[in-house]
């Protein structure tokens, strides 16, 4: 009730300011941040007395209050606070990168990239498969059957993406460990390599199937040297964290931004994956930080980062377009569908193959939710196919939509049914009816 | 702002916090120099009227940092006005205090009136603002320097007791005199059926910070766990900073109230102070860079009224000291030198005069943000010293003054 109170006072406020505002000095920028993190927070609050996740009242805040329902964060600020999304990115890489630790990933790392590997192929052939059946009933894939099955398997080879973002967001506010966790985490950040793989090689022939006018994109040697690049300057920067650490040690709080901040800059300097950078940045640090410093390292950067989560899914909600979502339900609908059936079916093979426990099993429910990296790619390729590019991007952000909603409330009951989620008052591992 | 600029701003101004935070760390705690200044040049060197080296379009950029810096600031004077313990504090060191600050205010406004009326030509209306807004700016004591000080001192004598006071009251007078100036020359608002008075200006002004503490305690009722607290206070403070800046009213006194309300609200005000004591450095640091990047030098006649500010700004502390504690009987306890205790400018000065900058049409910005950024240079480092140095000689023991005067 509390929670309902304060977003009605926020909303009011708002309501009295606004007219009574003369924008300028960025004054605006930091009204709709400061409302957005209260908002979201309040929301997130609001879903949790309703045992879903946080991040749901995040994301429902950001489109209730974004441009698309209410309007009290205008698209232009929305558009403004771009820079906060692309930190929480860079401080959301560096803190899975700090969750891998050597001694787990020696040992179910094999394990993990079977599932991976089992998971986004079987998801990928049955996405694709689906696309170039319904074909040319879609908006975005008008054409002959060349063009269908091309474009199909590029949206394809985009949708099979998972979202790290959401991944953290759940088990920071879970504090789940437990092999249903760690494995997700571990196959959501390999997943996300493999995409990008995929996506270029697929890029790579769809191009030689179907010329276009459209911007060339990056090259599969591009895309080699984005992943490799990455390894390099991510460790580079690791390496300068674990100095600054060994030596100086102070003013963690600052640091941990500027960290993220700087990998950032340097890795679209450099050209290379900025999560994969800023992960590889993270792994070093843990792995190789003096006892105890990359503990006060990790706490420093998740008090700074925060504010910046809240912020992130509500920006993230405020892009959804719910009328978009209204009336093109009839294909977002089945391609979801499509899709948690790839994921369920790739993720038991991947178990078999690999021979995991089979307490692992409910890792397919912690896969479904989707952002980050697949909507960068989305935006390569309809900057591609031109022709294809509007129509595809809506579909693509309305699935996206879809899966972040279902895959956050679907993980957080995984980590209740495995039993890992922490009572944060009590430190103790509770499960929850699932 | 363009990613190389970007960089090159965070790696300059990371470098040089990190290398003058530990320098200056180490000669705090040998010399008792308080830092801040370096930060202040830094900033002068690298801004866009100098070196060139942060552009002004990444100095835009950068505003929403330095409003919040500035509401920072003015929250954590606010939180440290907890009502039990200003009760406690007995009623002569306030009278001294209130006393000493509106001189200062006066004496520097009149004169800084008059100096400008004659240096720049200037009709006595246009140069009232700039001048009450020095007057706003002498009146600024550092904190942070009395603190300094007093760690170092065996005892707590009433010399150290006042200057304590004195800092919290002086630093409020500031907050609320340049509030005044803004209220008073706020323009129309386009949404508004008409133009609210100054009055209405100043009641909306605090109607924003108290609302938001206000809404800052609804929302964290009994639970005040350290994550939820930072992430309740960093964004209540960050939308009162906003609204205030957003409706071009002083950020500073809402977010002093904000202060206020929220701790004493709470049953664990050290908790509130400790958090907001937490992130203070870092924002205290860029408000400093940024408002020593938003000064210039082009502006021709601002020598002699600045240099006249910061003679005056000395000798009308010390000579309101002086008379505030004749006037109240005190002379004998504090002595006729207390006020050079009061001469050391903090970070509040920069934020003052960037209040007032940022308003884009109040006359003579530059020349108030010259006076601000002198100020602080010329009194910052040696002002932890200069208290210790007073302190030590209130402490030898004199004829005819006795202990309960203490």
């Amino acid at each position: 009730m509390r929670r309902l109170v304060v977003l009605v006072l926020l909303l009011a406020g708002m309501q009295l300011i606004l007219p009574l505002g003369i924008p300028g000095h960025g004054s605006e920028l930091l009204l709709t941040f400061g409302f957005l993190i209260i908002a979201a927070y309040s929301a997130g609050e609001l879903a949790a007395t309703f045992r879903l996740p946080r991040i749901i009242g995040y994301l429902v805040s950001g489109v209730l209050f974004g441009p698309h329902v209410l309007g009290v964060a205008p698209a232009a600020v929305v558009h403004d606070l771009t820079p906060v999304s692309q930190l929480a990115i860079a401080l959301i890489a560096f803190l899975a990168g700090a969750e891998l630790r050597w001694p787990e990933v020696r040992e179910r790392g094999r394990a993990m990239l079977t599932i991976t590997l089992a998971e986004l192929i079987v998801d990928f052939v049955l996405l694709a498969g689906f696309l170039a059946l319904v074909g040319s009933r879609l908006p975005f894939m008008r054409g002959d059957t060349r063009t269908v099955i091309a474009i199909g398997a590029l949206f394809a080879a985009i949708t099979i993406s998972h979202s790290p973002a959401v991944t953290l967001a759940l088990l920071n506010e879970t504090r789940a460990t437990g092999p249903v966790a760690r494995t997700t985490l571990g196959v959501v950040l390999l997943s996300d390599v493999v995409v990008v793989l995929l996506f270029s090689a697929v890029l790579a022939l769809a191009r030689a199937a179907i010329p276009t006018q459209g911007v060339a994109g990056v090259g599969l040697g591009g895309t080699i040297w984005e992943i490799l690049g990455a390894v390099v300057v991510g460790s580079v920067i690791g390496i300068a964290v674990l100095g600054y650490l060994h030596v100086v040690s102070r003013e963690l709080f600052l640091f941990a931004v500027v960290v993220a901040f700087l990998g950032m800059v340097v890795a679209r300097l450099a050209h290379v994956e900025t999560l994969l950078t800023l992960l590889t940045a993270g792994f070093v640090t843990e792995n190789f930080s003096p006892p105890g410093r990359a503990e006060a390292f990790r706490d420093a950067m998740e008090r700074s980062a925060a504010p910046v989560f809240v912020v992130f899914f509500a920006l993230a909600g405020a892009d959804i377009v719910l009328a978009d979502l209204g009336h093109l339900w009839i294909f977002v609908l089945p391609i979801v569908a499509v899709r948690v059936i790839g994921i369920r079916v790739g993720t038991a093979l991947g178990v078999r193959i690999s021979r995991a426990p089979a307490e692992v099993g409910p890792v397919w429910m912690g896969l479904v939710s989707q952002s980050g990296v697949a909507i960068g790619l989305v935006a390569v390729l309809a900057q591609a196919y031109p022709e294809h590019g509007d129509a595809l991007r809506t579909v693509f952000l309305a699935v996206v939509a879809c899966n972040t909603l279902l895959g956050a409330i679907m993980f957080r009951s995984a980590l209740g049914r495995a039993g890992e989620i922490v009572e944060p008052h009590t430190g103790v591992k509770v499960g929850e009816p699932g | 702002m363009g990613t190389t600029q970007g960089l090159l701003l965070v790696v300059i101004a990371g470098a040089a916090f990190f290398g003058s935070r530990i320098a200056f760390g180490w000669m705090g705690r040998r010399w008792a120099v308080v830092s801040g200044a370096e930060y202040l040049l830094l900033g002068v060197v690298l801004g866009p009227h100098v070196s060139g080296l942060v552009s002004s379009e990444t100095l835009d950029s950068f505003a929403p940092f330095t409003s919040l810096a500035i509401g920072w600031i003015g929250a954590q004077i606010g939180a440290r006005l907890i009502l039990p313990t200003l009760i406690r504090t007995p009623a002569r060191f306030y009278r001294v205090a209130v006393v000493e600050a509106l001189l200062t205010v006066t004496a520097i406004s009149g004169l800084m009136t008059v100096a400008l009326m004659w240096a720049m030509s200037l009709p006595w209306e246009v140069a009232l603002m700039p001048a009450l807004a020095m007057g706003a700016i002498a009146v600024v004591a550092s904190e942070g320097s009395v603190r300094v000080a007093g760690e170092s001192m065996p005892d707590r004598g009433p010399v150290l007791r006042q200057l304590e006071v004195s800092t919290v009251t002086s630093n409020v007078v500031a907050i609320a005199v340049v509030s005044f100036i803004l209220a008073w020359n706020h323009v129309m608002p386009d949404g508004a059926r008409r133009a609210p008075t100054t009055t209405e200006w100043i009641v909306i002004n605090t109607g924003v910070g108290v609302v938001g503490g206000t809404l800052f305690h609804l929302f964290l009722g009994d639970d005040i766990s350290s994550d939820r607290l930072f992430i309740s206070m960093s964004g209540a403070l960050i939308l009162v900073s906003g609204a205030a800046e957003f409706i071009r009213v002083s950020p500073l006194l809402a977010t002093l109230w904000f202060g206020a309300v929220l701790s004493n609200t709470t049953l664990r005000p050290a908790r509130i102070i400790a958090a907001l004591d937490r992130v203070q450095r870092p924002l205290y640091f860029l408000l400093l860079i940024f408002g020593g990047a938003n000064w210039h030098p082009g502006v021709h006649g601002w020598v002699l009224p600045v240099a006249l500010f910061l003679v005056a700004h000395i000798g009308v502390r010390v000579g309101a000291g002086r008379l505030s504690a004749r006037l109240d009987g005190a002379l004998g306890s504090l002595g006729p030198q207390w006020g050079w205790g009061l001469v050391g400018q903090g970070g509040l000065t920069i934020a003052i005069a960037l209040s007032y900058v940022f308003q884009d049409r109040l006359p003579l910005p530059n020349v108030v943000l010259t006076a601000a950024i002198c100020s602080m240079l010329l009194t910052e480092a040696q002002s932890a010293r200069l208290i210790q140095t007073l302190l030590r000689l209130r402490l030898a023991p004199r004829p005819g003054v006795h202990a309960e005067d203490a």
